[in-house]
């Protein structure tokens, strides 16, 4: 549905975007994802409008909208801050875009009320000034906003960024119940890899202006293409020289060369070796009580090595307790270092 | 090839802006730049008796003869005035904000007085109490006949008038920089045994310090280019000397407007050099709390039985003087004429006829028979000369603020789309110029330069001739105000969310859509607050009117003025005193219900306003109710 060919952006001197290639389907929801300045946002913007691209081209369902004006792309946009006005009441809030587009009064009510509901805004909610409404319902009015104009696409730009943990987690599942029901086309920018990975179909993640990897979240986080994605997703153990080679001794086949990375739940305490996997000793340094999983930081020598462990209230290890770490070649994840080609 | 943010195709908007600016560089070049410029040129262009261009007479002229006793007389007003001003602002501060003194909202009150009534109203108020025939002059010359009725004038009269005018900014400025000290520090050294007093002089004063520096350089500044109180009270101060020199013509004295040029150019470089000096030590940064959490500054006991007396004793002292003069003002305002005339409450009653209506005059002619003036005892709103005033005022004031206001939302609105740009940095540069010249020098330089049929850029118009003169003033005015719009309009640009502008254009909205209705609506309350402000300041404003002097463009404040000066010249000016009181009064009313506009009803934001709504509804509901209910009690 949206194909963003070759797309180049720069600044002065300065290139934002280096040859962006995204290909996004019909009601999929698109994550855009990666640190502050990775030209994530650059890229939501030439799909929008407000940037022209220095070069490649940007298709809707195969009509090429590069040149379109930022108003008759028919994209929706949740901002950041939502970008509610604060002069007008939510009504007249979610209104504008219809006004602007000279609809007749009774269709402008319909439409709004139709989406309010939607989005599970009451007419109490609508004649309030946006400033009396909860981060929560501020959210719907931008969604509803974004949504009443019926555009082919719906962008949120970080759109849970400003609120609180907890408002976040509850927003997120609604969010993403929302867009199941709208079944829009919807692109997702976020520099949180958790967002990413539960509310999207498909994820790119950038980095420094290019797409190091774009994939369901299995495939970002177990089988991160790049080191970049597999640091940046999730926590992870980079294994040092002599580990590495402890596990070349017990015959796994590494290259000691290359930089080897587990995560963290797929190191095991204690547990009974299963197929390839071998055992190393260490002893627990510290560990982080999470109410469902417990994080031990085990020393193994060498180095310090995180475990997630499922808290099954029985198999708890102290500090300074001396246990076997279990680790499977298998489960790693391996990168040739940099100038050298490659990944298994 | 770049990447173009927000790319367009090229349409109106550039001929719009072309135009603006070419409006903005004519606005500049010729109401700011070229009159200044003249005024400058004017000293080193004088000649000598022969008729030849002597380019350093004038300053030979300033060396050699008496001129530098103005220069002298307003630096040393101003000098003194930076130290009463000061004792008088921080003590008031402190008194209300900092020490738990009894009765401290009233006494703010009354201190902060000064914020409804100020120039020439306060001037003539104070005059009213003290002047030769003043209230407390009368009273006290009836209790000491030998007490001189001159004791009211000169030097200490303005330095007096103006310590207690001067210290609005402080209630202000002072005040909020005062309530936003951590109370936490405060603590902190007390817990380390630090006294009250050493708590005040260590942790308190140094956090004040950068606004008490802003506040002495205005205060300097203010004293320097004071002008109401030194022409009313008598004081040979720069102001009245230029004034009267651009009155003046050859054929009296040695070439005045050149002198007066010198004069207001000496004034513009003292005020450029004290504006340099505060605005590098404002970039030099200020003394910011550091801490996360701030506590609200709770007052300090004075826990010395005898310094707490004597705090309250000099507290009720100050509270008196400010008071004085608006409560003697608002009663007499509302006394008959013979009571207002004899400055006694004794005599005559209680009237309404200072503020409306009129009343006749009985004399007794040379002949000795009585006749009668019919309606020449005549209240503010009865009186043709006042009511021309206010409306001379009321006119030019309203053009001048909102002129302000909209160029420099205009302005704004490019400094923000181009900020980035040198052009814009340029736009903000030509808009804050005004602010380096004291505002005489800019009226001076109006009166002189449009005084001719030769400006091309006004058509060969004599603007200083007849009705033309408004036009003038209403320029002057809005120049005046330039710096202020700007600064105050400048920072609620700051509070539109950049995203809005683009939420707006996803919408589907144009440049001036969005503008109009997205940008325009979150400033509005501040443009009107700024209009309100500047209003306020223009509507009772004299120094501007008064370097005009010109009989078409006499204000509200060269009206109050001239009360003074007639008032008992062969009866003339009947009822001057009373008129002045009712004026006064009505200028506290004014500026009071501005005050409550901008600050109370302008500062709620839509929520807010919502729930007022709400209310009047529920209110209105509840008295229909009530009326039908009536209705039906009454229908059999």
């Amino acid at each position: 549905m949206i194909q963003m060919k070759d797309i180049v952006v720069k600044f002065d001197d300065f290139t934002a975007l280096h040859k962006i290639n995204v290909q996004v389907n019909e009601g999929e929801f698109f994550t855009f994802l990666g640190p502050s300045g990775c030209g994530k946002t650059t890229t939501l913007r030439t799909l929008t409008g407000f940037i022209t691209p220095t070069e490649g081209r940007v298709f809707v369902r195969d009509r090429d909208i590069t040149d379109v004006p930022i108003e008759k792309r028919n994209i929706g946009i949740v901002f950041q801050s939502y970008a509610l006005f604060p002069t007008m009441t939510v009504y007249d809030n979610i209104a504008f875009g219809l006004k602007i587009k000279k609809l007749k009064k009774p269709e402008i009510d319909q439409k709004v009320r139709t989406i309010a509901k939607k989005v599970d805004l009451s007419d109490e909610q609508l004649a309030k000034a946006v400033s009396q409404l909860s981060g929560g319902q501020q959210q719907r009015v931008a969604i509803a906003r974004a949504l009443v104009t019926e555009p082919d696409i719906i962008c949120l730009d970080e759109p849970l960024s400003n609120l609180d943990a907890k408002l976040r987690v509850q927003l997120r599942e609604e969010l993403k119940k929302m867009q199941r029901e709208f079944g829009i086309t919807s692109i997702y920018v976020t520099h949180d890899q958790e967002e990413a990975l539960t509310l999207s179909d498909r994820i790119a993640v950038f980095n420094k202006g290019v797409i190091e990897q774009i994939g369901t979240p299995n495939d970002i986080y177990n089988h991160s293409a790049t080191e970049f994605v597999c640091n940046f997703i999730g926590d992870i153990n980079r294994l040092s020289d002599q580990v590495v080679r402890r596990l070349i001794d017990g015959g796994a086949k590494l290259d000691p060369k290359w930089h080897h990375y587990i995560r963290l739940e797929r190191v095991h305490v204690n547990e009974t070796p299963k197929g390839g996997a071998q055992t190393l000793r260490g002893r627990v340094e510290s560990r982080e009580y999470y109410g469902l999983y417990i994080k031990y930081y085990i020393d193994l020598g060498s180095q310090i090595i995180k475990v997630m462990e499922r808290n099954d209230g029985v198999h708890i290890y102290d500090p300074g307790e001396t246990v076997q770490v279990n680790i499977d070649p298998g489960d790693l994840m391996s990168y040739a270092p940099a100038g050298e080609e490659g990944q298994s | 090839m770049n990447a173009k943010l927000g790319a367009k195709p090229f349409d109106s908007t550039r001929i719009i802006r072309l135009i603006g600016g070419l409006l903005f560089l004519y606005l500049f070049l010729g109401f700011m730049l070229l009159p200044c410029l003249s005024t400058l040129t004017s000293i080193f262009t004088a000649k000598d008796a022969s008729g030849k261009t002597d380019p350093l007479a004038v300053i030979r002229f300033f060396l050699a003869g008496n001129m530098g006793k103005y220069v002298l007389n307003s630096l040393k007003l101003a000098v003194l005035l930076v130290i009463t001003v000061n004792l008088v602002g921080i003590s008031i501060v402190l008194l209300t904000e900092y020490f738990d003194i009894k009765g401290a909202r009233i006494l703010r009150l009354g201190y902060m007085t000064t914020m409804i009534y100020s120039g020439v109203a306060l001037v003539t108020g104070y005059m009213f109490l003290y002047a030769g025939d003043g209230i407390l002059t009368t009273a006290l010359k009836n209790a000491f006949p030998g007490f001189s009725s001159k004791w009211f004038s000169g030097f200490n009269a303005v330095l007096f008038t103006m310590t207690f005018a001067c210290t609005s900014n402080h209630m202000l400025f002072l005040r909020n920089a005062i309530r936003g000290i951590d109370y936490n520090t405060v603590e902190a050294a007390r817990n380390m045994g630090a006294s009250p007093f050493k708590v005040l002089f260590k942790v308190v004063f140094p956090t004040l310090l950068p606004t008490l520096f802003s506040l002495t350089v205005m205060v300097f500044i203010t004293g320097l280019c004071a002008m109401s109180a030194p022409t009313l009270l008598g004081y040979d101060s720069i102001n009245p000397e230029i004034v009267r020199l651009a009155g003046s013509s050859t054929a009296d004295e040695a070439f005045p407007q050149a002198r007066a040029a010198l004069l207001s150019i000496i004034l513009a470089a003292f005020t450029i050099v004290l504006l340099t000096v505060l605005s590098r030590y404002e970039r030099k940064g200020h003394y910011l709390s550091v801490s996360k959490t701030k506590a609200k500054l709770q007052k300090q006991k004075i826990t010395n039985p005898i310094a707490n007396v004597l705090a309250h004793i000099y507290a009720y002292l100050l509270f008196i003087i400010y008071m004085t003069p608006v409560v003697m003002i608002v009663v007499f305002s509302f006394r008959s004429w013979e009571s207002v005339k004899a400055r006694s409450l004794s005599k005559g009653g209680w009237t309404l006829l200072n503020f409306f209506g009129s009343q006749d005059y009985q004399y007794q002619a040379a002949s000795g028979k009585m006749k009668v003036r019919e309606g020449a005892i005549t209240g503010v709103f009865a009186n043709k000369d006042t009511l021309g005033g206010i409306q001379t005022s009321f006119i030019l004031s309203v053009i001048a603020a909102a002129l302000a206001c909209v160029i420099v939302v205009i302005a704004c609105n490019y400094i923000f789309k181009n900020k980035q740009k040198k052009r814009s940095v340029l736009v903000e540069y030509a808009l804050l110029f005004p602010w380096l010249l004291p505002t005489i020098l800019i009226c001076y330089s109006y009166r002189v330069f449009f005084n001719s049929d030769s400006v091309w850029y006004v058509f060969g118009q004599n603007l200083y001739y007849g009705d033309r003169v408004r036009i003038l003033i209403v320029i002057a005015y809005m120049v005046v105000k330039l710096p202020f719009s700007l600064r105050m309009i400048k920072a609620s640009f700051y509070t539109i969310d950049e995203e809005l502008e683009d939420a707006a254009k996803n919408l589907g909205a144009g440049p001036l859509k969005t503008f109009i209705q997205v940008k325009l609506p979150i400033i509005l309350p501040s443009v009107l607050a700024v209009f309100a402000l500047n209003f306020n300041a223009l509507f009772t404003e004299y120094d501007m009117s008064a370097t005009f002097n010109s009989a078409h463009g006499r204000t509200y404040a060269m009206i109050i003025q001239s009360m003074v000066q007639d008032e008992g010249m062969s009866y003339t000016n009947l009822n001057a005193s009373g008129r002045r009181c009712a004026s006064t009064v009505f200028i506290m009313i004014v500026s009071g219900l501005i005050l409550y506009l901008v600050y109370g009803v302008g500062a709620r934001d839509l929520s807010e306003r919502l729930v007022s709504r709400e209310k009047r509804r529920q209110l209105a509901r509840k008295l229909k109710g009530l009326f039908v209910k009536k209705e039906k009690v009454n229908d059999p």
